[in-house]
């Protein structure tokens, strides 16, 4: 028995030693072959286990046929020792009749009344009816000797009947001489007859009784091997029948933990053709078209891998090429703003009027260029995975005041109104400074662009550990639809990209980033027509390890 | 012209154009190097009272020019300004590590540069 996994410690522990054993008779003797042979046989379980239970039950119904016919049998037999015993009796009454016949007859010579003669008479019909009830139940053998007795009492009879005479006729001395010389050699034939009846009675009885005896301990013996045998023989049939079920099912039982393990190419081989079988043959068919499925789902996640592997190097190879190519545009970018600030800072000397608004053109343009170059490139570490934050120690109210003086102009030229405040007694907070101001940025700046009127506010304000970061503003609102996709990334927009671009896009999705990478989260209310607000929600104190 | 010395050290020429134009009008004497290992040549050579430091060089990175410079007894005590790019994260860590004064992010002002520079070296 192999430990198998999915099998509970104590059932391995319970089933040991049996099972031991049956694996010792399985593998020693031919029991093993008797198994297979039994599970080969092609028949339903349950018409095995019927035939089994079948020809138990009909040995056992011989067996209680045996022994009533060996009760009736000893009935009759203890019927015939009853019978010998009477005989027995008998013989000993006759013995007993003819001593009180004796008794009398010797009496009768004494008291001489009629009486005694009579008691004489009574004794002897009890002797004959004895005799008579011998005789009818004795063999032909004993016939002679019955017939012998008889006689001799016969004789005895008349004698004494001639005493009688002679008593009566008071003739004594006559009576005596006859009882002397006749009656009485008579009474001792018949006595010796009658005791070769008893003693003859005496031994058939004690033979008899000696066979019934010998009959009884042999029927014993029989019935004793019989149900022994019996008993085997239901032994063996039911080791025979229960182990052509239990390997098979053992067998499933290795089968499925090895499938359970992840094995699928496992077979199971069982001999059994009933029921057993064909569970087998269906397992042998699951485990086939497991195999199939997880060959195929193998190479397809293999395939998988390769398609992932080579998008994984596309995106970072984009990745790269964004990053290098941002890099290489701030190199320019640097030179052009510079020379447009100089030229406005008159460090080439006075500007003339007309030449400041298209040199303020270019240097507003320059500035949007910059930042989305910004963008892209935020985005494309981002996406590489190799944004980091740089925590450090910040002040709420310098992120909104840098945020208010960048952007305090831009609204004062559309002619919107602008706050930008924060709740007083707000600690220093722990994060990245630079990048909360940059959403912050993000967000205001969107909502400076896309108001016409009102006013644009922004708030801030501690809610227990966190920071809860609020833009409103007046603008056109986001349609329902659209509140779901504002934040994805541009590549999910539609062709509206190169719009997106220069508008909520990049920086929606950046500052979304941005405050994941705090913790935190960012969502918006909006309705069409009468404005939006945005809100983002990020710790107070970000923790260090938990950045991802 | 006794005014203090500026090293710039820069590879890209209208960037150096940029700087030698803002500092013409002001009372600082420019001097120009336009890969590491010749930026850290000058320093040595001309002792500068302040030195501008790109973070991309040809041949020498600014950084490792940077701890050059502040491993030599002669220019350790020169501020060193280094011009950082958002191109790559934590490089105004890095700069400070290698012994920076102080670091300007790219694209910068010309008018922060200026007061940059007024800071490390005021006007005389």
């Amino acid at each position: 028995m192999h430990a198998e996994p999915l099998t509970p410690v104590e059932d391995v522990r319970s089933r040991a030693w049996d099972d031991r054993i049956g694996r010792f008779l399985l593998t020693r003797s031919p029991l093993g072959s008797v198994v297979r042979w039994v599970a080969g046989i092609r028949a339903p379980v349950h018409a095995k286990l019927l035939c089994a239970f079948m020809l138990i039950a009909v040995l056992f119904i011989a067996m209680g046929g045996m022994s009533l016919q060996t009760i009736a049998n000893m009935n009759s037999q203890s019927q015939l020792l009853d019978e010998a015993h009477e005989r027995v009796h008998w013989s000993q009454e006759i013995q007993h009749a003819l001593a009180l016949q004796m008794n009398f007859t010797a009496m009768a010579l004494l008291l001489r009344d009629e009486a005694t003669i009579a008691n004489i008479l009574r004794e002897n019909n009890r002797f004959n009816n004895t005799l008579a009830r011998i005789e009818k139940a004795s063999q032909p053998e004993e016939r002679g000797l019955i017939q012998r007795i008889r006689s001799a009492q016969e004789e005895a009879v008349t004698t004494v009947a001639d005493i009688a005479n002679l008593v009566r006729d008071g003739k004594l001395d006559d009576a005596m001489k006859l009882q002397l010389s006749k009656e009485y050699p008579l009474y001792l034939q018949i006595d010796g007859l009658v005791n070769q009846v008893l003693h003859r009675e005496r031994e058939k009885m004690d033979r008899f009784r000696a066979s019934v005896a010998a009959a009884n301990r042999k029927t014993l013996i029989l019935m004793a091997s019989f149900a022994a045998a019996l008993i085997v023989l239901a032994l063996l049939l039911g080791f025979v029948i229960s182990w052509s079920f239990i390997l098979p099912v053992q067998e499933a039982h290795g089968f499925l933990s090895q499938v359970a393990k992840g094995k699928f190419d496992t077979t199971i081989n069982v001999p059994n053709r009933d029921e057993f079988g064909a569970l087998a043959n269906r397992m042998n068919q699951m485990s086939e078209q497991l195999h199939r499925l997880y060959e195929s789902q193998r190479r397809g996640s293999q395939e998988l891998q390769r398609l992932n592997d080579q998008l994984q190097q596309a995106s970072k190879a984009k990745s790269d090429f964004l990053a290098n190519m941002s890099h290489e545009l701030r190199t320019p970018m640097n030179a052009i703003l510079g020379f447009v600030e100089m030229l406005l800072d008159e460090i080439y000397g006075e500007v003339p009027p007309d030449l400041r608004e298209p040199l303020t053109d270019i240097q507003t343009n320059g500035k949007h260029l910059l930042r989305l170059i910004n963008d892209v490139l935020d985005l494309s570490k981002i996406e590489a995975g190799r944004m980091e934050l740089v925590l450090a120690e910040y002040s709420v109210q310098d992120v909104v005041e840098t945020v208010r003086s960048s952007l305090q102009s831009l609204a004062l030229e559309k002619g919107l109104g602008f706050v930008a405040a924060a709740q007083d007694d707000i600690p220093l907070g722990y994060g990245d400074g630079r990048r909360i101001t940059q959403c912050l940025m993000n967000l205001v700046g969107n909502a400076l662009k896309f108001s016409k009127r009102g006013r644009v506010s922004l708030w801030v304000e501690q809610q227990g550990d966190n920071l809860v970061y609020r833009v409103s503003d007046t603008g056109i609102g986001i349609p329902k639809d659209q509140v779901e996709n504002i934040f994805t990334e541009f590549q999910q927009l539609d062709t509206t990209i190169t719009r997106e671009f220069a508008g909520t896009g990049l920086g929606l999705n950046i500052t979304k980033k941005f405050v994941e990478m705090h913790g935190g989260r960012i969502w918006v209310e909006s309705e069409l027509g009468k404005g939006s607000t945005f809100f983002f929600s990020i710790p107070l104190r970000v923790n260090d390890g938990g950045t991802p | 012209m006794n005014g203090k010395t500026i090293l710039y050290v820069e590879d890209n020429e209208f960037n150096l154009k940029m700087v030698r134009q803002l500092l013409a009008r002001t009372s600082y004497r420019l001097i120009e190097a336009t890969d590491g290992e010749l930026g850290v040549a000058t320093a040595l050579k001309e002792v500068p009272d302040l030195i501008l430091m790109d973070i991309q060089l040809p041949k020498l990175s600014g950084l490792d020019a940077t701890r050059r410079l502040r491993a030599d007894p002669k220019t350790a005590d020169i501020p060193i300004i280094v011009i950082t790019s958002f191109a790559l994260s934590g490089d105004d860590q890095k700069a400070k590590n290698a012994g920076a004064s102080a670091y300007l992010a790219k694209p910068y002002s010309p008018r922060e540069l200026m007061q940059m520079i007024r800071k490390f070296l005021p006007e005389q």
